[in-house]
């Protein structure tokens, strides 16, 4: 089913103040690094952002899962879930994602969703940390509030504030390069199934968790639930 | 919130339905408006001589009643086998209306290339173990002759799902081996990895269907002396070994270590072997091709033996083919390829097609992939059709089935992949979309189960508990149909599938029958055991 959910929309719950004591991020590299967030507010949870050039990935070091994207063919971008519990890949090729009708941006992926969103607010002025600036605006009923890192391309604050609820994301640790090779090089390690291919594994018990409770598809992105809660376990349904 | 829901930006339009024409084709194909004056015989003329349907369906048996075949056992001097895997009866005819409307027609009266075939049957798919069938034992079937149990290739049913040992000496010989051993050529095409369950089965054993690289193998099994698929298709012993081999799955043939030169995966092997070269090292006048460009260079006259591999993992959709990275072939382009190169033996050839994807599709819960992977086998086998010599049996079938149908009371002509729209009390298309029990409107395809169920965070109307269609662009290829029960992969289907024949021997498809059987009928047409026997000796 083609799926009306709208990038800023999947933003409004991330709700709160700019921090007073900003974080500062240094990246000797910034085509290979790592941002540890954390979420704070009404809801709590951690989510690591792990960039290695054209790729870029989400993981929710609390369930061991995440989502990675390669864009070396910006075109035919691959997909992959990780499962760090279970040590398994599922890869999911283009035609995989138009089956899903899945429609990837790729500034998107690699700026924690936020680049857009920052064109549709008002730059305030320069942030407390170099090279930073601050925005904030009310879009679609949220109020936001973001600092955002030029040179990453990444938000390193982002608040929002619907009625009376607020929460924050907070980048509060940096990863190293090496930390992120390692980690996509184990992932690349991962007993691997093709998405097309779940169909026909019905006895593999982990594929057959995803085929008949709907792990891969109903599963969220390794933050939110479909509630918007973060997710706690490897398995919320 | 969707897993992708941070990333995504996904765009919804209405549907836009327009009602195509509602002239009738035909059965000949020839397209013309329904026979009207006097077509209930009421103003004195004669219908039997104008209304369309009576003389066509007249036309029909007529030339039925001319046929009394009884072709000899070994008539067929060759074999082709189509394969649409998951190509259920619901799909062929979604399919057909498909086709039909694409090329501007209401679509109903048009006829796959297959279905014009003047033989068929029905076929029961279940396998020794299980009611509803996964590809393994079912393509089993069809090219051994012996129905197995679920997850096994090439491999009686006393043996055990991924137990090496249990299968030892338990194999069974598929057609394609028999041919090679009766000195044919033999071809093995496919959209899927070629060493997937459908394919393998040609030309492999395997107690396990997920044994296509020694990297999917446990070590026990290794050592047990059980050998990956991937291997199996280079190192095939049978007579003077396939002449064409035409897919996806490069990646099971290269060494780990090595890098795909399309997609930049990893290969898969850890024993090392690159099994690409060694194809073009074990057969004098060989090729290997990866692209559509190096294959269509490919010198069929002179080049013997052809490995052809397209993509790292399977092959594209037919609806995505023409922006793959480094392009690959239709379905219909190998075929014909295949053909060229086959039919330069004068002992004759068998040739397997499969539509691998379809089944892919209709897992996601895809439709118009499914439909459209339908129609280039339909086009594969016109191909074979016009190319094939009538010396040879050519049979068009299916695995399995899935769990898809054909809903509502659409009126003649409504776009198959469209809302459903009705008749009014003049038997004219409705003004209006039908709607179920609270209001809402719905399409004509669905499925019983699969991704489809519910649209997470998406519009819907809180009254029905169902999506309102009216938000969305439901003829849009990558449209997710509904699905009544919630699954990840929407399953197989239990059901009959349908087997058509043409040429000598075709005769013998008729009834209802066992899937097995359909190897004993390639096997009475073309005399595999007997010219395999004989060209031993
Ligand atoms: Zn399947």
């Amino acid at each position: 089913m083609p799926r009306n959910l709208f990038l800023v929309g999947a933003l409004a719950l991330w709700c709160g103040h700019a921090s007073a004591a900003d974080f500062c991020p240094t990246v000797a590299d910034s085509q290979n690094f790592g941002l540890q967030y954390q979420l704070q507010g009404a809801q709590q949870g951690n989510l690591q952002l792990l960039r290695s050039h054209a790729q870029t990935a989400y993981y929710n070091p609390d369930n061991g899962v995440g989502e990675w994207w390669d864009f070396k063919q910006a075109s035919h971008p691959n997909f992959y879930r990780v499962f760090s519990q279970q040590q398994r890949r599922i890869d999911y090729y283009t035609g995989d994602l138009r089956t899903l009708n899945i429609h990837v941006s790729q500034t998107e992926i690699e700026s924690f969703a936020a680049n857009n969103l920052r064109q549709q607010l008002t730059l305030v002025g320069d942030g407390a940390c170099a090279d930073s600036q601050r925005y904030q605006g009310d879009y679609q009923g949220v109020h936001y509030e973001l600092l955002w890192s030029n040179s990453l391309q990444l938000p390193l604050s982002l608040s929002t504030r619907r009625n009376d609820r607020t929460q924050q994301w907070q980048a509060t640790a940096v990863l190293s390069g090496e930390q992120v090779t390692q980690q996509l090089q184990q992932w690349q390690q991962f007993t691997d199934t093709d998405y097309a291919d779940i169909g026909d594994n019905e006895t593999d018990p982990f594929l057959a968790q995803m085929i008949n409770q709907g792990f891969v598809e109903h599963s969220e992105h390794a933050v939110y639930n479909s509630q918007g809660q973060p997710l706690q376990g490897a398995h919320q349904h | 919130m969707k897993l992708n829901a941070i990333v995504l930006a996904m765009t919804t339009a209405l549907a836009a339905l327009a009602l195509t024409g509602c002239g009738d084709d035909g059965d000949t194909g020839a397209a013309g408006p329904a026979g009207q004056d006097g077509s209930t015989g009421e103003n004195g003329r004669d219908y039997t001589a104008v209304n369309q349907w009576f003389v066509e369906g007249q036309a029909t048996v007529s030339q039925a009643s001319q046929r009394s075949v009884s072709d000899p056992a070994g008539k067929a001097k060759n074999v082709i086998l189509f394969v649409g895997d998951g190509m259920g009866i619901s799909t062929l005819t979604a399919a057909r209306i498909y086709q039909g409307q694409q090329q501007g027609h209401s679509g109903e009266e048009n006829r796959l290339s297959f279905e014009t075939f003047p033989y068929s049957g029905l076929v029961k798919t279940y396998s020794a173990n299980q009611q509803t069938p996964d590809s393994a034992p079912t393509m089993t079937a069809i090219v051994t002759g012996v129905k197995t149990k679920d997850g096994i290739i090439g491999i009686d049913d006393q043996a055990i799902r991924g137990n090496c040992a249990s299968g030892q000496n338990q194999s069974v010989l598929s057609a394609l081996q028999l041919a090679e051993l009766a000195g044919m050529s033999t071809g093995v095409v496919s959209t899927a990895r070629l060493t997937h369950a459908t394919p393998a089965a040609t030309y492999a054993h395997a107690v396990e269907r997920n044994w296509e690289a020694d990297s999917n193998m446990p070590q026990a099994a290794i050592d047990a002396g059980c050998t990956d698929i991937a291997a199996q298709l280079i190192d095939f012993p049978y007579g003077d070994g396939i002449e064409v081999a035409l897919g996806g799955g490069r990646t099971y043939f290269m060494a780990n270590g090595t890098t795909d030169p399309e997609n930049g995966s990893n290969g898969r092997r850890n024993d090392g072997r690159d099994l690409t070269s060694e194809w073009t090292s074990k057969y004098s006048d060989s090729a290997y091709v990866w692209n559509r460009e190096q294959f269509l260079a490919v010198d069929t006259r002179n080049v013997k033996h052809l490995l052809g591999l397209f993509e790292n993992s399977h092959m594209q959709y037919e609806a995505d083919r023409q922006d793959d990275v480094a392009g690959e072939p239709s379905l219909a382009e190998m075929t014909s390829r295949a053909l060229d190169m086959l039919k330069q033996n004068d002992k004759g050839y068998f040739l397997m097609v499969e539509a691998g994807r379809i089944d892919h599709a209709h897992h996601a819960g895809n439709a118009a992939r499914a439909l459209q992977d339908t129609v280039a086998l339909s086009e594969a086998v016109r191909v074979a059709m016009e190319k094939a010599d009538d010396d040879t049996l050519i049979l068009v079938t299916a695995d399995h089935s899935h769990v898809f149908t054909i809903a509502g009371y659409p009126v003649r002509g409504n776009p198959i992949l469209g809302l459903v729209r009705g008749v009014d009390d003049n038997g004219s298309a409705s003004t209006t979309y039908s709607t179920d029990s609270n209001g809402m409107p719905y399409t004509t395809l669905g499925y019983a189960n699969g991704p489809g169920f519910g649209f997470g965070n998406d519009p819907i109307n809180s009254d029905s508990y169902r999506p309102d269609l009216n938000l969305y662009n439901v003829t849009d290829v990558n449209f997710r149909q509904e699905a009544t029960v919630p699954m990840d992969s929407e399953t197989h289907a239990g059901e009959d599938v349908a087997v058509y024949a043409r040429g000598p021997g075709a005769q013998l498809v008729t009834g209802s029958v066992e899937q097995n059987m359909l190897f004993h009928v390639m096997n009475y047409a073309a005399d595999l055991v007997n010219r395999a026997e004989a060209n031993q000796q």
